[in-house]
């Protein structure tokens, strides 16, 4: 009897256990990407390699994959449905690295490092008997002469990208040695060419939004960072090498490389006989910004979106419009881009304002194998991912492949999208809000930079400014909060953190908590009131808690050096994006931490490289470190002793 | 997509060249012979006759080479090979009671050996190293699967007892052309080693051959003698031996280096270790030293470091003949060679890398020597490496394995190879392989190995070659450069657009296809056979490309069809090179490199423009076919 009894308490004892260790992981349940849209791989036949150049969904249902080994093939039932595998059809072979497809009246139409061609299969046994060369172009032969497209424009012709080379000796410097290289072109069905826009560097994505013509550029040189731009006619949008034909007949662009260089800095100099690799300014005076050059020459074109080096992607790819009609999820019109070395996908969506697109871009999903480089959707709302990393390096377990993200039918806590208003943003959710922690000041951080135009390779974050928020108003029916703000700078990207904005229904914070918005033109309308806001922090009752545990905090740092968790250090790399280049174990971009510790250099040497890094010093490693001398000593220093630490 | 670094690759040392030629005004290098090997100024080979045929019939039996007597009485038949007077070639002809073998009077060991050869049809010979080690000479053009009797193979003895038997190696590739043209070689022989009692310690071994430019062997070891060796043993030294029983060859462009090892020692080898971030050669001083010691290499892990480290060698150099030597040096960081308190190389760094060669004249004798190596570079791997050779020695490593060890490729190679249908691949090309790299070429191999390039941008056959097909190598691994390299001898042609209308018999062809005149049009794949059909027009002209294998799958033959006829001025450019007609009505060119004969029956004329002969027929719109033979 007693026995039983002190039996029955164990068991008393062990279910309450259980209920809280059950408790324990419900909280710790946090939201995952993956809980909303799954990625599937796609297998692959033994020896079929998919180094993915274009990937296009076909009206009969089938996915077409462009590949560098020079194959289209055609994908039956892609998606493995019926518990069947997918059909590898070879439809054509043979082709230079092509590096897009598209589709019209019956043909597929890729861009060859060298030209458009037309792929054809006249007899119906799905193997392409006819490669019509529609429009050749020149190349020097050098390696970096990929050419990307075609889109098809709404009037059916052909937009084609195309990137820069390189110099010889001035192995940095972006080079149009023939034309049209650092151009886009508009090619028509009968051969005709029109060169329609230059300033590229490396165009690696390009679409239609709205029918306009939209491109990717890649962070480098004169690109600070990359980022989204609308690509009209006659517009020069950053790279000055292709002004080289802009005294071309043919040129829509007037602006010469004599003016350009004019004005801006070519910082081609020569020391003991050879040239010297322009480096970032640090506490540069007065730095360059393409805004300043457009007010110069007006063919300047601002990038609608930048997607912060590191933040959102390192090497921008695909642009891809969700026309899936919500067979996608919640964000149907918005548009996608893909990132090779970052393995993600970011969303972005545009608005126009004063006549000028511009917008907001956030974070989507992470996680794929290989870097994005192509995307289209399927007929039930699939988007396939074709992928590649090319030499680059990129996060993921392979060099390259084929997946798709299905939406799972949960519809996630996200930004749905945010406007530029007159005094500050309004962003919409998904999901209502939680009024009482929308309305706490201290739910947001935000702070604005822009990046550098210059000759250097790629820009730090310049002229960081913290945006302090005046107040908030949040809708009555919790899907729309309005922050206001006097920190609004005209050209910068305005990146701001919701870290305590919750879900009504969960409690749960949005996924990807940060958007960035970049603020081309601030919109015009009506300003709210400070009567309408709320400006209440929580920070202001919870003050005697924090000092507490502050000064306990100190104490302990005073007697041992910090070094911090993997788990604290992770803020760190994030928000000064390590994590682009660089894993703990894992080679990435560049070496993994563990790696680096293995220099021996002492914490202060260290800082020393985040802000001069030596590229030379890692040879082996493709990509050459940008200085970073917006992180902040003390970060960096953390940085520093715990990257030691892994000794 | 971002920048690339620049990687630098530094290939020292293994470029080996002959340097003695033999003239070939006389026959004075080589033992007296019958007669059958002679001194002629140039050769010309009927390629349809076929001296094996003719050598068959010799032994016929009486009737048949009466009947055949009775025939040949008509009309002379035709030679294979002849020759006119004067010097620089060296020719075998040989008949029932002429047919020695050609050996010098000189013998080798170790021997870089150069030449060119010249074959009739079904000829047969061998260059014998050591007179003991056929390389075979044969006229093998058309051979799919080559053997060790066929051209570059190492033939079989006939020996039956087991220990004795060699079956022969064959070339890993049929590299050969067609009977009648000049063909190159180029080998590194090393010769069988054997010790103080005269017992074989090391295999000969054909360091390398190649033919035609094509790698044929690499590294092979012969383990005894091949078929008909001047003597049924090995030794280390022996004469070169070109057998002239088999019929006939020509050779030409002879040249050797004989090779020994090397004489050169490094002895009384001490060492001193410093320890120190040493930012330059002179800041090593006493008190840094942490070690001393004896050494028999150089060892530059005997430091014990990975960075921060000084080591200076301290020796003597015997040298037993007076020579110039090529000193090498490689390493990481910074360093300093001193010979006799001369400086020899330096690279006063702490970062550095690399190899610094020099040539110095050493005397007989002994020679102070000091190397110095620092290195402050965590980056870098400890390296530290000496070789030394002269131009007739082997070059001789000072150094152990790990203290420099060897450059090798590791990348997995990516071979293109068609399958049971023909395989195109579009890659950048460069012409001659080193020459201009072409950005519009397209590569075509075959089922059968008969492979060519084609210029869509100037509608221009640029090169054809048997074999293997494509190394893709260069374009698909990590960011690759867009090219790709065919995998056999290429017979390259020329860099132009070959037809064009030109105002004067004058004036140049264009160098390449120019819109808007000409507008490529790219191809169709003629479903039969699965080859292309190039496309592209040219002032107002559709023109047609096909270039198919022969019925023989040995050769090309290129079809060009017109959209129009009554073209005027208009020509097509066959050829670039000198041009010897052929009494088949085929052409020769470039020096015997290969052969053009046109089937449609235009007349081919030969012209010079800026200093360059061309083979060009006249244009009017009525098909081109014409042969590329080599």
């Amino acid at each position: 009897m007693i026995n039983k009894v002190i039996h029955n308490k164990i068991k008393v004892i062990i279910v309450l256990i259980v209920i809280g260790f059950s408790q324990i992981v419900l909280a710790q349940n946090a939201p995952k990407e993956e809980d909303y849209y799954r990625i599937t791989k796609v297998p692959t036949p033994e020896g079929v390699k998919v180094e993915g150049g274009g990937v296009l969904s076909l009206p009969d249902g089938t996915i077409a994959v462009c590949t560098r080994r020079g194959d289209v093939w055609i994908i039956e039932n892609p998606t493995m449905a019926n518990g069947y595998p997918s059909k590898f059809i070879k439809f054509a072979s043979g082709l230079h690295e092509p590096l897009g497809l598209a589709y019209k009246d019956g043909a597929l139409y890729t861009a060859q490092r060298g030209e458009l061609t037309k792929l054809v299969d006249t007899d119906g046994d799905r193997i392409a008997d006819v490669y019509e060369t529609v429009y050749a172009w020149p190349l020097s032969t050098h390696y970096h002469e990929y050419s990307f497209g075609p889109v098809i424009a709404p009037d059916n012709a052909f937009f084609v990208t195309a990137n820069v080379a390189f110099g010889n000796e001035e192995w940095w410097r972006g080079e149009s040695r023939v034309p049209w290289r650092g151009w886009t072109m508009k090619i028509y069905e009968d051969g005709r060419m029109e060169p329609w826009a230059t300033g590229m560097r490396s165009p690696a994505g390009y679409g239609l939004i709205d029918d306009e013509l939209f491109y990717t550029d890649n962070q480098g040189d004169w690109v600070g960072s990359g980022g989204l731009w609308h690509l009209p006619k006659g517009v020069f949008t950053a790279h000055p090498a292709g002004l080289k034909w802009s005294e071309h007949k043919d040129s829509p662009i007037k602006l010469t490389k004599e003016a350009f260089y004019g004005k801006i800095d070519k910082r081609q100099v020569k020391k003991n006989g050879r040239y010297v690799k322009p480096e970032n300014i640090i506490d540069e005076e007065d730095p360059d910004f393409v805004y300043e050059a457009k007010a110069s020459f007006p063919e300047v074109q601002l990038p609608a979106v930048v997607l912060p080096h590191g933040i959102l992607g390192i090497s921008n790819s695909e642009i891809k419009v969700d026309k899936t009609g919500g067979k996608f999820g919640p964000f149907s019109g918005q548009v996608f881009v893909g990132d090779m070395g970052q393995s993600k996908i970011m969303r972005v969506v545009l608005e126009k304002v004063k006549g000028e697109y511009q917008g907001v871009a956030f974070d989507f999903r992470s996680g794929f194998q290989s870097g994005v480089m192509r995307m289209d959707f399927d007929q039930n709302g699939n988007l396939f991912v074709g992928e590649t990393n090319r030499g680059w390096g990129s996060a993921g377990t392979t060099n390259s492949g084929l997946e798709f993200l299905t939406w799972t039918g949960r519809i996630p806590f996200e930004m749905k999208t945010v406007k530029s208003m007159p005094d500050g943003f309004e962003i919409e959710f998904t999901k209502p809000v939680d009024k009482s922690s929308a309305e706490d000041l201290d739910s947001y951080q935000g702070k604005s930079y822009i990046y550098k135009y210059h000759a250097a390779y790629g820009s730090p974050q310049a002229n960081l400014e913290t945006i302090n928020l005046k107040g908030v108003n949040v809708s009555d029916d919790g899907y729309k909060v309005r922050i206001v703000t006097d920190n609004l700078r005209p050209f910068y990207v305005h990146e701001i953190t919701l870290n305590g904005v919750k879900e009504k229904e969960s409690g749960q914070i949005t996924l990807h908590p940060t958007f960035y918005y970049t603020l081309n033109n601030i919109a015009d309308g009506d300003k709210l009131e400070l009567s309408q806001l709320s400006t209440k922090r929580s920070s202001s009752i919870k003050k005697k808690v924090a000092k507490k545990t502050k000064a306990s905090k100190t104490a302990v740092a005073k007697k041992t050096k910090m070094v911090l968790t993997d788990a604290q250090v992770q803020p760190l790399l994030t928000n000064n994006t390590c994590v682009a280049c660089h894993h703990k174990e894992k080679r990435i971009v560049g070496p993994s931490f563990k790696l680096i510790a293995k220099r021996n250099y002492t914490d202060e040497e260290m800082v020393d490289l985040i802000y001069n890094p030596q590229p030379k010093n890692w040879p082996e490693y493709a990509t050459p470190m940008a200085p970073m001398p917006q992180v902040p000593k003390d970060e960096a220093l953390k940085i520093a002793a715990w990257i030691n630490s892994l000794k | 997509m971002k920048i690339k670094f620049l990687l630098i690759l530094v290939l020292f040392g293994l470029c080996l060249s002959a340097q003695e030629e033999i003239k070939l005004d006389n026959l004075n290098d080589f033992k007296a012979q019958a007669g059958n090997w002679q001194i002629v100024g140039d050769v010309t080979v009927n390629r349809h006759v076929d001296v094996h045929h003719e050598a068959t019939e010799e032994n016929d039996s009486k009737k048949k080479k009466k009947r055949r007597k009775k025939k040949r009485n008509a009309i002379e038949p035709p030679k294979a090979i002849v020759s006119t007077p004067g010097t620089g070639i060296l020719l075998n002809i040989n008949d029932k009671e002429k047919h020695d073998a050609l050996i010098t009077n000189w013998e080798h060991g170790d021997l870089l050996l150069e030449l060119e050869v010249l074959l009739p049809k079904g000829s047969n010979s061998g260059i014998y190293f050591q007179g003991r080690y056929e390389l075979q000479l044969k006229d093998s053009w058309g051979v799919k699967n080559p053997l060790g009797s066929d051209m570059g193979g190492f033939h079989n003895n006939w020996e039956t007892d087991e220990a004795k038997i060699f079956r022969g190696i064959p070339p890993t590739s049929n590299a050969s052309k067609a009977p009648g043209l000049w063909q190159t070689y180029k080998v590194h022989f090393q010769a069988p080693r054997f010790d103080e009692t005269g017992k074989k310690t090391a295999n000969a071994k054909f360091i390398s051959v190649d033919l035609n430019g094509v790698r044929i062997h690499n590294n092979v070891e012969v383990p005894t003698y091949t078929g008909g060796p001047i003597e049924k043993n090995e030794v280390a030294k022996g004469p070169l031996l070109i057998q002239g029983n088999h019929g006939p060859v020509a050779i030409r462009n002879f040249k050797y280096q004989l090779l020994k090892e090397s004489s050169v020692e490094l002895t009384s080898l001490s060492h001193v270790i410093y320890k120190g971030a040493f930012k330059g050669l002179d800041e090593l001083n006493e008190n840094a030293k942490v070690a001393t010691g004896k050494s028999n290499k150089i060892d530059i892990l005997s430091v014990g470091e990975e960075d921060e480290y000084g080591i200076m060698y301290i020796g003597t150099l015997d040298v037993a003949e007076k020579d110039d030597y090529i000193i090498s040096v490689g390493y990481t960081g910074g360093v300093k060679l001193i010979f006799d308190n001369k400086k020899i190389v330096e690279d006063n760094s702490s970062s550095g890398e690399g190899w610094l060669n020099e040539e110095v004249t050493l005397s007989k004798g002994t020679h102070k020597f000091i190397l110095i190596n620092i290195k402050s570079a965590a980056w870098r791997a400890p390296r530290l490496g000496l070789s030394i050779k002269s131009k007739s020695t082997n070059s001789k490593d000072f150094h152990t394995y790990d203290s420099y060890p060897p450059n090798i490729n590791t990348v997995s190679p990516i071979f293109v190879q068609p399958d049971s249908k023909p395989r195109l691949l579009r890659a950048f090309v460069s012409f001659n392989g080193n020459g201009k790299r072409l950005s519009h070429t397209i590569g075509v191999g075959t089922p059968e190995g008969v492979n060519y390039i084609y210029d869509l941008g100037a509608g221009n056959l640029v090169g054809v070659w048997r074999g293997e097909f494509v190394d893709a190598t260069p374009m698909w691994h990590s960011r690759g450069d867009g090219s790709f390299k065919p995998k056999g001898a290429v017979q390259w042609t020329f860099l132009n657009q070959p037809i064009a209308q030109l105002s004067d018999s004058n004036t140049a062809f264009p160098e390449t296809g120019t819109a808007p005149e000409f507008v490529s049009k790219g191809y169709v794949i003629d479903k039969t056979t699965w080859l292309p059909i190039f496309k592209y027009r040219y002032k107002d002209v559709d023109i047609e490309n096909r270039i198919t294998p022969d019925p023989s799958n040995n050769y090309v033959v290129h079809d060009i069809q017109f959209s129009k006829s009554g073209l005027t001025n208009w020509y097509c450019k066959l050829a670039s090179g000198e041009v010897e007609k052929m009494s088949d009505g085929a052409y020769l060119i470039k020096d015997k490199q290969y052969y053009i004969k046109v089937l449609t029956g235009q007349i081919p004329i030969v012209r010079k423009v800026n200093g360059e002969t061309e083979l060009i027929i006249p244009v009017d719109g009525s098909n081109i076919k014409y042969e590329i033979i080599w």
